[in-house]
């Protein structure tokens, strides 16, 4: 904290008013654009995840469409597989990861009672490169003649196996675009992943020790961790699959030598830690909301910690159970069946502290907290159908069929999108000062709710009757058309309850009930500040003493363990910390890591077309970062 | 009842809820005995039952811990919301003894369902026996073929087939499955669970028909434009069917019917 304790300086009112000045220099959309504010970019990468949210939601409902009856005749094969390729590859990418981030950005100086990220300008850095990589991605439409129906977009496949991703079954740019736009965004995750680690690391406030920190924090520190050890595997396969497309190499071309398993081992390799980057900051959105909701701490928190970090650990052991089906032989199949087993045993650990927390709980029925409930209920199911998976010569019959899709919809969407929402309702008023309407929240999480049982329920029906994955249309006569004529129906339900949201997010920034610093008798830092927070969060960084510190700071315990309020509820600020006064230093605004992040884009776009335009993004990353670095830090 | 859950009613939505659940369970049970084309439930081969018999020894205890999951969510919500805005808990931390209880018992329950499942990995996953009937399964953009190897046809080839798959009841099929260009999966659900065909490698199954019939199959691995439509048909027959059938196509035995087949590389089985 020395950079931002500095003594000799005049007093703590005006360093606050010099902050103040120094985060007004810029106004309105500039003020956003440069800004290095840990708050405002968790909003930006919130509200462009978003609207990639409502980007995929489109794709899944042309998917839904098409399958809702035999023969269906919305789209051909060729616009399906490449709708199908960026629904998945948007909702993985650009939706649940950013939006995770979006929640790592917001939250995690403010839990951990600091003043911003590490590495701020890094920070923004990620944000706009996340952006133009999702813009990138999605350039790719246009790559077709769009306006007569052929979309340019990649249709390999999220997974995009090799070798039907090579250029000879593959022409297009579609491919290239998708390879390039994944690795935009893995420079994103892998910034972002590394500031994270750093600021939680190093950033704590004082008396905050590692056994202090909110499970939110826990599971964040897990998932930057596997995001900068994952994503280095992802980058080499596609770099080698870029080569493959674009320089005549040979990597996964079987005819010369190459093997198409190797893309599957590093992509699997990649992905199944992927799987938990983007169920594991879920996890900690629902262990902060059910202790508030249940006025109860919660239950095994050690337990719950070290069982997130197995899960981190046991990540990197079973990705070849993507793989059962390639002929890997017996001793790998039951290695890798017995390993996903196991994983199923710290993930049930944290479903029974998740009950044992709301058990003997004083339970406020309000949105966040039905939104975690959700989140258990259906992160189960998604769990349980997870273990008949490791059972692996029944998962011989149920991979690459409906089956699976129900399987991954149940984690990805009853899991991390439930939590994401719950967590969107409950630090909602922090950032903005407002509730969103509860009534409303509840109609959401209930259409949610029947609309994802409804959809996703009957696939595993659909898997089970053997329908495979990825076809485009299907004839009568295979006991599937109810079942998929019910998914769609529950699709346009989901689709509903998400107008709902946002008719409920704009009514009630406008008209919504002002919330206060604490509307849920919290228990972490956050909410010891006022909402929204100002630019500094914390005037003075708190001193920590307990785990669930705002709550002991209201909360005392009587010997029977029952809690009795503080007669003053207000905290006593700590004495003869400051004397000589703070200075609160804040990191300045900056436009460099929008110019640096522009450079990536126009690279990708250079080794597709014409390597002119390739030089000259070169030449902005280079000015940017080289600008960036000179940049004086603080305006004086 | 109404003591256990308190003193208010039961909201509505929540009668809603469980009604949805049990409802979908029914149907699931429906799902499981209706007699469709691809119906895994519905196997008509060995492999294709332990297959089924395997799914259902995780199955059921799935639906056990999940109803109990979920009745227990439930439940406590009803039981512990909170009646008045002041109602303060007693703080309960966690309780060790517990907690190692709820890991342990997962670990044994997964182990007990782990030793038939790998018995079952080998025992599938074993080579063709020697008397098996060879098949060469060539998955190609958007069709199947499939070569006798110990079959010849009039021209001295081994004896070929597009898209059906002409088998003898009761004997053991040995395939070698391999793609000419990009990846599928070969897939009949009511004789056999999927094995992929692979560019460059050539992977081995076996499996076998317990009874006459006509198996409808597809690829399973997403292969392009046709994926949808690159479906099969094993037609399995009476030997004297299956012999007359060969007959048909001209074919007549070249290395023996006892010939096993031979893989032609790669390390094989799955």
């Amino acid at each position: 904290m020395a950079a931002i304790t500095q003594p000799g300086r005049g007093t703590l009112g005006e360093a606050l008013a010099g902050v103040r000045k120094a985060a007004d220099s810029h106004y309105g959309i500039l003020s956003w654009i440069a800004t290095v504010d840990h708050k405002r970019i968790g909003i930006m990468y919130g509200v462009t995840a978003f609207v990639f949210f409502l980007f995929g939601g489109i794709e899944a409902l042309f998917i839904r469409l098409q399958l809702a009856v035999p023969n269906g005749g919305v789209v051909d094969a060729d616009q399906y597989n490449r709708i199908f390729t960026m629904h998945g590859t948007t909702m993985v990418f650009l939706v649940v990861m950013p939006l995770s981030a979006a929640f790592f950005n917001l939250m995690v100086p403010l839990l951990i009672g600091a003043r911003d990220v590490a590495f701020p300008r890094m920070n923004a850095f990620s944000f706009w490169v996340f952006l133009a990589g999702g813009l990138f991605l999605n350039a790719s439409f246009f790559t077709g003649d769009i306006l007569n129906g052929e979309l340019g977009a990649p249709d390999a496949g999220w997974f995009g196996y090799a070798p039907l991703t090579l250029k000879q079954f593959s022409p297009g740019h579609g491919l290239d675009f998708w390879a390039f736009g994944l690795l935009i965004l893995g420079v994103s995750s892998m910034a972002a992943g590394f500031n994270f680690i750093v600021t939680i690391l190093n950033m704590r406030a004082p008396g905050m020790t590692l056994f202090r920190m909110p499970l939110f924090v826990w599971m964040t520190l897990v998932t930057s961790f596997l995001i900068i050890f994952a994503m280095p595997v992802i980058t080499v396969a596609l770099f080698e699959l870029l080569f493959d497309r674009l320089f005549d190499a040979n990597f996964f071309n079987p005819a010369a030598g190459g093997n198409p398993l190797l893309w599957q081992h590093m992509f699997w390799l990649f992905g199944h830690p992927e799987v938990y980057i983007l169920i594991l900051p879920a996890m900690g959105i629902v262990s902060e909301i059910l202790p508030t909701f249940s006025r109860k701490p919660l239950f095994g928190y050690p337990f719950v910690v070290f069982s997130g970090v197995a899960i981190g650990f046991m990540s990197w052991g079973v990705w070849a159970h993507h793989m059962y089906t390639t002929g890997l032989g017996s001793v790998a199949n039951s290695a890798f069946g017995i390993s996903t087993i196991l994983i199923g045993v710290p993930t049930g650990v944290k479903i029974f502290n998740w009950m044992a927390t709301l058990w003997g709980g004083s339970i406020s029925l309000r949105t966040p907290l039905y939104f975690s409930v959700g989140f258990v209920g259906m992160f189960t199911i998604g769990g349980l159908s997870g273990v008949t998976h490791s059972i692996v010569p029944s998962d011989y019959q149920q991979q690459d069929t409906y089956y699976v899709v129900a399987h991954f919809h149940y984690v990805l969407f009853g899991g991390a999108i439930l939590a994401l929402f719950g967590g969107i309702y409950y630090w909602f008023p922090k950032f903005t000062g407002k509730l969103l309407s509860d009534g409303w929240g509840q109609v959401h999480f209930w259409l949610m709710l029947l609309g994802f049982n409804l959809t996703f329920f009957p696939m595993h029906i659909l898997g089970l009757l053997g329908m495979p994955r990825r076809i485009y249309t299907y004839s009568e006569g295979n006991g599937w058309d109810l079942w998929n004529l019910m998914a769609t129906v529950g699709a346009f339900t989901i689709a509903f309850s998400v107008l709902v949201f946002m008719v409920n997010v704009i009514v009630s920034l406008r008209r919504g009930k002002l919330s206060g610093n604490d509307p849920w008798d919290g228990r972490t830092l956050e909410w010891a500040i006022s909402s929204p927070p100002p630019a500094y969060n914390f005037a003075e960084i708190p001193r920590v003493h307990a785990r669930d510190e705002f709550w002991h700071q209201k909360y005392t315990e009587d010997e029977q363990g029952l809690p009795v309020p503080v007669a003053a509820a207000a905290p006593a600020p700590e004495d003869g910390e400051h004397e000589g006064g703070h200075g609160i230093h804040m990191p300045s605004p900056s436009f460099f890591p929008l110019l640096a992040a522009i450079g990536f884009p126009l690279i990708g776009l250079g080794v597709i077309y014409d390597y002119a335009i390739a030089a000259v993004g070169a030449v902005v990353l280079v000015v940017g970062l080289y600008g960036w670095a000179l940049e004086p830090a603080t305006e004086e | 009842m109404k003591r256990f859950l308190g003193p208010r009613s039961i909201r509505a939505h929540h009668v809603v809820t469980a009604l949805v659940l049990l409802g979908l369970l029914a149907l699931l049970l429906t799902g499981c005995a209706t007699n469709t084309s691809q119906n895994t439930f519905d196997a008509r081969g060995e492999v294709a039952k332990e297959q089924r018999d395997l799914f259902y020894m995780a199955m059921w205890p799935a639906i056990v811990v999940m109803v109990f999951v979920l009745a227990g969510l439930v439940v406590t919500l009803l039981r512990f919301r909170r009646r008045s805005p002041d109602e303060l808990p007693k703080q309960v931390h966690g309780n060790n003894r517990l907690e190692i209880a709820w890991t342990i018992a997962p670990v044994i329950i997964l182990m007990i369902l782990a030793v038939p499942t790998v018995s079952a990995i080998f025992d599938l996953g074993r080579k063709p026996r020697s008397d098996a009937l060879a098949v060469h399964v060539t998955g190609i953009q958007w069709a199947w073929q499939f070569e006798y190897s110990d079959i010849t046809d009039s021209g001295g080839q081994p004896l070929s087939s597009l898209g059906d798959l002409h088998i003898p009841v009761g004997r053991e099929i040995g395939l070698t499955i391999t793609s000419k260009d990009v990846n599928h999966s070969f897939w009949v659900p009511k004789l056999a669970g999927k094995l992929d065909a692979i560019p460059g490698n050539t992977n081995v199954m076996w499996l076998k028909a317990d009874e006459p019939g006509s198996f409808s199959g597809q690829c399973a691995e997403f292969c392009g434009l046709g994926h949808a439509g690159m479906k099969l048909t094993v037609i399995a027959q009476s030997q004297e069917d299956f012999d007359a059938w060969i007959k048909e196509k001209g074919g007549s035995p070249s290395g023996g019917q006892g010939a096993s087949p031979t893989p032609t590389g790669g390390p094989g089985g799955r």
